[in-house]
């Protein structure tokens, strides 16, 4: 038996990512080894293609952007933080003055600034994150290691049912074109786009959760607690790609191939799964870079009104307590994500369509 | 393969439906049974266990159920007396200069070690040592050197005026007498620690696994920013607990923490949504119990119109407190004076009164006849509902009381306190909590001397009189000077506009008995039962 290793590193490793997504949304607790398997697996699929496409230097040189992404926000964060009125220790009880002088000192807020931006940079590149000046005693990258894979978690689910929603709802929208069913399809992706979570949830949890008594009004703590937030926080996303997909399938079936096929007797169904649908995703695949680093970084609106210990609640709330590292720990988290999602799609762009050329 | 494919969609769907439909009602974390578990909500994680740092009213609930001080307020008593905890009992000089606390002899850590009168010095070193960089640092001021030990001039802890005597009593020094010291000894930054777990975990010593305490509770489980676990101390040297446990969601959004008190998953929530008020008031489950806190506007008397004394009085006069509290409907004490309801020293007539006449003449004789010469004057407070209907109402009062505008404006809050330092508005919003049940708290806001006097006004007399009410130590001549400073304050110099006292609102479930809101907004639960 001869086993084609090649093939293990494409289609498998989705299905592979699906089912361990599915499985822990149903609470199945999968050993932490299971998804760094996944990862490596991933990663080594990625590499795989970037040497066998001979596209390692597009990748080298996007990484050493990426880098230099990550230190120019860095430095305008830190600087900008500087900037904006008050400090992290004013509060309504005003400190006397030595009291101030002494906490100053201890996070070394009264150093010369160049000295503070080059020592947190210096700690950055040692992967030192600092200690949170509100919640004392706490570094910043155990708060993020605690509260992000929650976060994860939460915007995995989304991100599945927003696919799992959208990509059906857009095509059966492009086939009905002009029809009724397309018409009501859009109204309710417009309605997805423009209805507010806060308005959303609270709708959501008075009906399922109080009139019907189905699933759980808040807290994270298994499957009849994920579903609510999943579908507030995958709503929106699941209306963006309904209606990229639909525009995207529009397109597609004018293309010539398209006719030349249905001319050569290809049934519909071959034709739309086929033929269609897989070239009309390219456009969800550009989406998904910036959607995956947003839902995974998590939702302060739904983490808040469910209740969901995310990191979410640390972006927004970091700044209003103008906690310095915590703001900087949480926004260089969010970038990085972002840089990374970006180059995987385009990585996955070269994957799916070789007439796209990386360089 | 298409079927398959159905087939297996379909019994994706059916079954994520199933389990949807299996709600698992009342199950609660970590095997608690709710049964023998008190469900609070604790609204945030809690910044800091290490009780010499922690600054926040979530973190010092966590440790006034898991340690104790040297003594301990009556919550039940309308006067908030003391109680003896740590200290058997106190007494000091006639001066109110030299404290003596007797200690308990009985008490043992949870990891067994005996309380002595030591792990209190050490607690007081490390909150005066400016290395802690405690922002309660000033609690202690009051001792003997102390404010030199943390401003650094006294490198020798010996020298603050706190030791132990041949029998192990506790003897402090203070630089002046101060009547009500032991009010500040039920305040977690005062209380003793060990140093030896300290040091031994260093920063982590506040985990579950390392912390060392000696109240009516232990920390059991500390999973941060989700829950927080509470057992019952069965070596606590007092009355032990009722209940075995205590479960803490840290919830902000207070909407869904009162979905979950409907859903029947927890049995108190202590802060409420003004908006609802009026709803959630005419609830069994609501409570509520005025509190020791204040809500006032300042005038920046530097500023003009402020600078003339009669435009702050007509200001002050033409505003009904009554109206205020009446449109946030949550039980609120108008206030005209400056000590707070519920609090020694407070006077309901102190003040001025709602005036309408009065007012308009006042602005009359300041030279606004013409109210149209009155300058544009901005009302600023820091952006939060409650505190734009306040001001709204406030500048509609204004309007119609005396025919002249204000402006509204609101700043992010700690953008809106850097303004205050730096250049306070014309009129601010400003509130304050009792960090210790004395008038001395309140009427020390606006000494010439004080970080939070943000009016410009300076009284050489009200100084004054708050270092004579320090140290008096008789009641009655304490709260004539009192009554005095609250005259000056809020009837001579009106820098200021006091406009209602806190109050605490709740909702309790049945199931919770012998549970009571207090003044103090302290919750202890060491004598709550569930039914």
């Amino acid at each position: 038996v001869t086993i084609n290793w090649r093939g293990l590193l494409g289609l498998p490793i989705l299905l592979a990512w699906l089912l361990a997504v599915a499985s822990s949304f149903f609470g199945i607790g999968l050993p932490s080894a299971v998804w760094w398997v996944l990862v490596g697996w991933s990663a080594i699929s990625a590499l795989y293609f970037t040497l066998s496409r001979g596209v390692l230097s597009f990748v080298l040189k996007r990484s050493v952007e990426a880098l230099i992404t990550i230190w120019i926000i860095a430095t305008a964060t830190f600087f900008l933080l500087k900037i904006l009125p008050g400090g992290p220790f004013d509060s309504e009880k005003a400190l006397l003055p030595e009291i101030k002088a002494a906490i100053e000192h201890k996070y070394k807020l009264d150093a010369p600034l160049w000295q503070q931006y080059v020592s947190y940079i210096g700690g950055l590149a040692k992967g030192d994150l600092g200690q949170s000046y509100k919640y004392l005693d706490r570094g910043i990258s155990e708060i993020i290691a605690e509260s992000l894979p929650t976060s994860v978690q939460l915007g995995a689910f989304a991100l599945l049912l927003s696919y799992l929603i959208g990509i059906p709802v857009g095509v059966l929208a492009a086939r009905h074109h002009n029809r009724w069913l397309d018409s009501a399809l859009m109204i309710g992706a417009i309605s997805g786009v423009s209805l507010p979570s806060f308005l959303i949830a609270p709708i959501l949890i008075l009906w399922f959760c109080f009139s019907l008594n189905w699933f759980e009004p808040a807290l994270w703590q298994g499957p009849e607690f994920y579903i609510l937030p999943t579908v507030v926080l995958g709503t929106r996303a699941a209306a963006v790609i309904a209606r990229l997909v639909r525009a995207s399938v529009l397109e597609v079936i004018r293309a010539d191939y398209i006719r030349t096929a249905r001319a050569k007797g290809v049934s519909e169904r071959v034709l739309l799964f086929k033929h269609v649908l897989k070239n009309s995703l390219i456009p969800v695949l550009t989406f998904s870079g910036p959607l995956i680093a947003g839902l995974i970084t998590g939702s302060f609106v739904v983490e808040q009104i469910f209740a969901i210990p995310g990191i979410g609640k640390h972006m927004v709330l970091s700044v209003s307590n103008r906690d310095y590292p915590l703001i900087m720990g949480t926004t260089l988290v969010f970038s990085a994500l972002l840089v990374l999602c970006n180059l995987l799609v385009d990585l996955l762009y070269a994957y799916v369509d070789p007439r796209i050329k990386l360089s | 393969m298409g079927r398959l494919l159905t087939a297996a969609l379909v019994g994706i769907l059916s079954s994520v439906i199933a389990i949807g439909c299996t709600k698992k009602g009342g199950k609660l974390d970590y095997g608690l049974n709710p049964s023998e578990t008190l469900r609070i909500n604790i609204q945030q994680e809690p910044p800091s266990l290490d009780w010499s740092k922690s600054v926040d009213t979530t973190s010092s609930l966590v440790e006034s159920n898991i340690m104790n001080g040297l003594v301990e307020f009556n919550l039940s008593d309308p006067e908030l007396s003391l109680d003896p905890a740590l200290a058997t009992s106190w007494s000091s000089t006639r001066d109110a200069k030299t404290w003596t606390f007797n200690l308990r002899q009985d008490v043992k850590w949870t990891d067994g070690v005996a309380f002595t009168g030591q792990h209190v010095i050490d607690g007081w070193e490390r909150l005066l040592n400016p290395s802690t960089a405690s922002q309660y640092a000033y609690f202690l001021f009051g001792v003997k050197n102390a404010q030199k030990y943390s401003q650094g001039k006294i490198k020798d802890f010996n020298e603050v005026g706190v030791r132990l005597d041949g029998e192990g009593r506790l003897i402090v020094e203070l630089e002046q007498g101060k009547s009500y010291f032991p009010y500040l000894l039920d305040h977690h930054s005062t209380f003793p620690i060990r140093k030896d777990v300290i040091e031994k975990h260093g920063d982590r010593w506040t985990d579950p696994a390392n912390i060392v305490t000696l109240g009516a509770y232990k920390l059991k489980i500390w999973e941060h920013d989700k829950a927080l676990v509470m057992e019952r101390n069965d070596q606590y040297y007092g009355s032990k607990a009722k209940i075995p446990y205590i479960y803490a969601y840290m919830i902000n959004e207070m909407s869904t923490a009162i979905n979950l008190f409907d859903a029947g998953k927890l049995d108190l929530q202590y802060e409420l949504p003004s908006r609802e008020i009026r709803n959630l008031r005419t609830r069994t489950e609501y409570r509520q119990k005025g509190n020791l806190g204040l809500y006032y506007y300042g005038f920046n008397i530097k500023k003009p119109p402020f600078d003339n004394l009669k435009v702050r009085k007509a200001f002050v006069k033409a505003i009904d407190r009554k109206q205020i509290t009446d449109m946030l409907a949550g039980g609120y004490t108008p206030l005209s004076g400056w000590i707070p309801s519920g609090m020694f020293g407070y006077e309901p007539e102190r003040g001025i009164q709602f005036d309408l006449e009065g007012a308009r003449k006042l602005l009359d004789e300041a030279g606004f006849k013409d109210r149209s010469k009155f300058p544009r004057v901005k009302l600023a407070f820091n952006t939060l509902e409650d505190h734009q209907r306040i001001a709204e109402n406030v500048q509609a009062q204004l309007k119609k009381n005396l025919g002249v505008t204000v402006e509204v404006v609101n700043e992010e809050w700690k953008v809106y306190l850097a303004h205050l330092h730096s250049d306070a508005p014309s009129m601010y919003r400003m509130g304050w909590i009792a960090d210790y049940p004395d008038p001395d708290n309140f009427i020390n806001l606006m000494a010439s001397y004080s970080e939070n006097n943000h009016t410009g006004w300076k009284s050489a007399a009200y100084d004054d009189l708050i270092a004579k009410g320090v140290s008096e130590t008789n009641k009655e001549k304490r709260r004539a000077i009192y009554s005095e400073a609250q005259r000056l304050l809020t009837e001579v110099d009106v820098p200021v506009l006091p406009i209602y006292s806190y109050v605490t609102q709740a909702l309790v479930h049945p199931r919770v008995k012998s549970f009571e809101l207090n003044a103090l907004k302290k919750y202890v639960f060491r004598g709550v039962e569930l039914q």
